[in-house]
């Protein structure tokens, strides 16, 4: 057999064993195919249209007349609020929301209607609980609309009673409007928000933790020199027939998420697809090669996995992806580019929801690139380390 | 005072082993105090200020460089260019020079002179909420401002007053309690300081379980197991976690949100009568998990990758209102779940501990519910079961020596 062929049997060979592996272990069928699954499904079922529905609030109503009994139904006919109770007091109201049984509450004291209809000006208050962030913004939308509209109402009527015409109404009341356009996210949707960098990052967590351990569980099990025979010695050649399977396998978990979010949820995709795949198979292979690398530098299964662990879950928030990058601490900025999720949420800012050009995202590329080149940098560490190493404990 | 001798024997070994075995001490120590304090530093800012945005003004008139003026002094929005075109302006947000978009129109002025509606459009990049929230409420503070004085130069003749109340029949004031500042490490923080204590003990307790498994395929047993009952080495091993996690408890609740001057406003007996209960809860929790701790490490990659979604289940995040039914029975598997919502209603809002107990009844349910099935896995590993087999073992090489012989 001429030599080219003869490494590419050993390719094969490795591949075969690999393969073997992660049938006979429970551990790779959950990591690889179970929890990503699971992940994906709670994410997208959790957050489901996108927009909490319903907010539990309250009302304490001194005045009760018909005039704030009209305001507080057309407040509850707001899709994201309900008044769930009327509290006889603020004290009451306090108490309910401390116990969290409510995420706000609109206080009208007595006499409002009486001082509104005599024109002397009352003061309604809204209180939220931003201990529950998304719950209270949301609420002080709708509580702020609803203060606004009564308002515009009782003035509203006094300019018809002037004589004015309806479209100069609006004129006079609101002479500066806002007119939000919200990029690529119109409807504020949290689930596109959020899922969308979440399911990615789940998967970056587990190849980092399954690359790990499949690389350094061999050293425990004593079988790594097998593993390096059957490859011919050649670090490289062992390297591929392990992780190529799991590619393979990572590739299609890669393709799972994208069909929930951007078939099933159909969420934005204003590049088109293949931006985006191509987004996803660097962010698998960067993350298959972090793990290598790490392997290389901690020549410990336990050390290395405690280091991804603790690296994976901290790529969530220093991504940027829910509070932004820009209001970090500057020593934390810096450190954020060291975080290759960090990269995939930026392409995919610029591409799904901004539709940039492909090569307005080069640097991003690029970046994941070089993490990708990490492993070279130490190649005969883990080879010495897969011959000679004593798995001690 | 047998069974108390026992206990106190195994509280020593296990406080041995935990402290003389470096993987533990990651998860027991290094983590617990590290995490902390780069997520507290991390939003340290609470929210975000000066947003980078530019401007396009078509109108270019006094009153809408007024606007811009006033938007550009607000806290929360920096304009940091002025286009001359929509292109220009559209190219820095694609760079990233720039977050937000402010466009006057040109027909901004003719509208406000013949007393039509004035647009503004404002344009938000959507790669994080903040961005929207803070370009779209300084200018709508802005524009309020604005046109109260606008409305009482239209109101020809009206007393200040009559202006006033023509702009507000019914004033209205907006208090965020608690998190005065909306701020996200006050309601991050203190959620991921309870699940902390969780999961780092689910993962320390699993990697000493999966030693011990691993020991014992190798037939080495530790001498003094054979002569304890199931519950005692239970109960012992509870009490070392119990000691250790009450430093770390300190440390994580006590020391951490001083450190970054985090809310805490509840009372402190409050918080211990709460915060016991969390830490048996998580601590039988994590003696059942470990039962299928085969092997060390299988067990972190298996238990951390739900971290982040227990994080939302919890109700923090996603209002727990709109967590679907089947996911909200999940949550209840789990001791993070009330923990994150009891300790947050004290911590935060100051309840008092009656205020809490759906979340305290929560807790002492899964301590019993955890330890009878924790007791369950350790009479299954210690119990009759293993001296049984031990025996039988002993028996076959007598047996096989007998052989032999």
């Amino acid at each position: 057999m001429n030599p080219n062929d003869e490494n590419r049997s050993a390719l094969m060979r490795v591949m075969r064993r690999e393969v073997l592996r992660m049938l006979s272990q429970p551990v790779y069928v959950f990591c690889m195919v179970v929890a990503p699954l699971v992940g994906y499904l709670f994410f997208t079922t959790l957050m489901g249209q996108g927009l909490p529905m319903d907010i539990p609030i309250g009302v304490v109503d001194e005045d009760n007349t018909a005039v704030t009994r009209q305001v507080l139904r057309n407040l509850d006919a707001f899709q994201q609020s309900e008044i769930v109770e009327q509290y006889a007091n603020f004290g009451e109201a306090r108490e309910a929301m401390q116990q969290g049984k409510i995420y706000a509450f609109y206080y009208i004291p007595k006499g409002t209607t009486e001082l509104a209809l005599s024109s002397k000006q009352p003061e309604v208050s809204f209180y939220t609980n931003p201990s529950y962030l998304v719950a209270a913004s949301l609420e002080y939308r709708d509580m702020k609309t609803m203060a606004e509209l009564a308002s515009g109402a009782i003035a509203r009527e006094t300019l018809y009673a002037k004589g004015y015409a309806d479209d100069q109404v609006m004129g006079v009341l609101q002479p500066i409007k806002m007119e939000m356009h919200a990029i690529g996210n119109p409807g504020l949707n949290y689930s596109i928000y959020l899922s969308n960098i979440l399911l990615p990052a789940m998967l970056m967590l587990l190849i980092f933790q399954v690359t790990i351990y499949s690389i350094h569980s061999e050293v425990k099990e004593g079988a790594s020199k097998h593993w390096m025979e059957m490859a011919n010695g050649n670090i490289y050649r062992a390297l591929a027939g392990k992780l190529l399977p799991q590619l393979v396998v990572w590739i299609v978990m890669g393709a799972a998420y994208m069909v929930v979010l951007y078939a099933y949820w159909d969420f934005p995709l204003k590049c088109g697809l293949w931006p985006m795949a191509l987004n996803a198979l660097l962010l698998i292979l960067v993350s298959q090669a972090f793990g290598v690398f790490l392997c290389e530098l901690l020549p410990s299964l336990r050390w290395a996995l405690s280091i991804a662990t603790l690296w994976g879950v901290l790529s969530f928030p220093i991504s940027g992806f829910s509070f932004p990058q820009i209001a970090f601490p500057a020593p934390l900025r810096a450190l954020s580019y060291l975080f290759p999720l960090r990269y995939y949420y930026l392409t995919y800012v610029d591409q799904a929801l901004n539709d940039l050009p492909l090569y307005c995202s080069w640097a991003n590329f690029a970046a994941l690139l070089a993490f990708m080149a990490l492993p070279l940098l130490l190649p005969n560490r883990l080879k010495k380390c897969l011959l000679e190493y004593q798995y001690t404990r | 005072m047998k069974w108390l001798h026992n206990i106190l024997e195994v509280f020593r070994e296990e406080l041995h082993n935990s402290i003389f075995d470096e993987g533990v001490i990651v998860f027991f120590f290094i983590v617990p105090l590290l995490y902390p304090l780069l997520y507290a530093y991390l939003y340290s800012n609470e929210t975000v200020r000066e947003v980078a945005t530019v401007a396009v003004d078509n109108a270019n008139s006094a009153t809408s460089r007024e606007f811009l003026r006033k938007v550009d002094a607000s806290p929360d929005v920096d304009i940091v260019g002025h286009c001359a075109d929509m292109q220009e302006a559209v190219n820095l947000v694609h760079k990233h020079k720039a977050y937000c978009l402010i466009y006057i129109p040109s027909e901004f002025d003719n509208a406000l002179m013949s007393g039509q509606q004035a647009v503004v459009e404002l344009y938000s990049d959507m790669g994080s909420m903040l961005y929207y929230k803070a370009v779209l409420s300084s200018c709508t503070e802005v524009s309020l401002a604005m046109n109260k004085d606008i409305k009482a130069q239209r109101l020809v003749g009206a007393t200040d007053k009559q202006v006033s109340t023509f702009n507000h029949p019914i004033e209205y004031e907006y208090v965020p309690m608690f998190n005065t500042q909306s701020g996200f490490a006050t309601f991050l923080i203190p959620a991921v300081l309870v699940l902390l204590i969780q999961q780092t003990m689910v993962l320390g307790v699993g990697m000493m379980a999966g030693e011990e498994r691993e020991k014992k395929r190798r037939g080495i047993l530790e001498p003094h197991v054979l002569d304890k009952t199931p519950a005692e080495m239970l109960l012992g091993k509870a009490l070392t976690f119990f000691a250790l996690y009450a430093v770390v408890a300190a440390y994580v609740f006590c020391v951490v949100p001083r450190l970054f001057h985090l809310i805490q406003i509840g009372q402190w007996q409050d918080m211990v009568a709460f915060l016991f209960p969390y830490l048996l809860a998580c601590i039988f929790f994590s003696l059942t998990l470990s039962g299928i701790a085969h092997n060390r490490e299988v067990f972190i990659i298996m238990f951390v990758f739900v971290s982040v979604p227990l994080l939302f289940i919890s109700g923090i995040s996603w209002p727990s209102c709109s967590i679907p039914h089947f996911w909200k029975v999940v949550s209840w598997l789990f001791p993070s779940t009330f923990g994150i919502n009891g300790f947050v209603k004290i911590n935060n809002t100051g309840a008092l501990l009656r205020d809490v107990r759906p979340e305290l009844i929560g807790l002492w349910i899964q301590t019993a519910f955890y330890a009878f099935t924790a007791w369950l896995v350790y009479y299954r590993s210690y119990g009759k079961h293993l001296k049984d087999s031990i025996e039988v073992a002993e028996e076959k090489l007598q047996a096989r020596w007998a052989e032999y012989l």
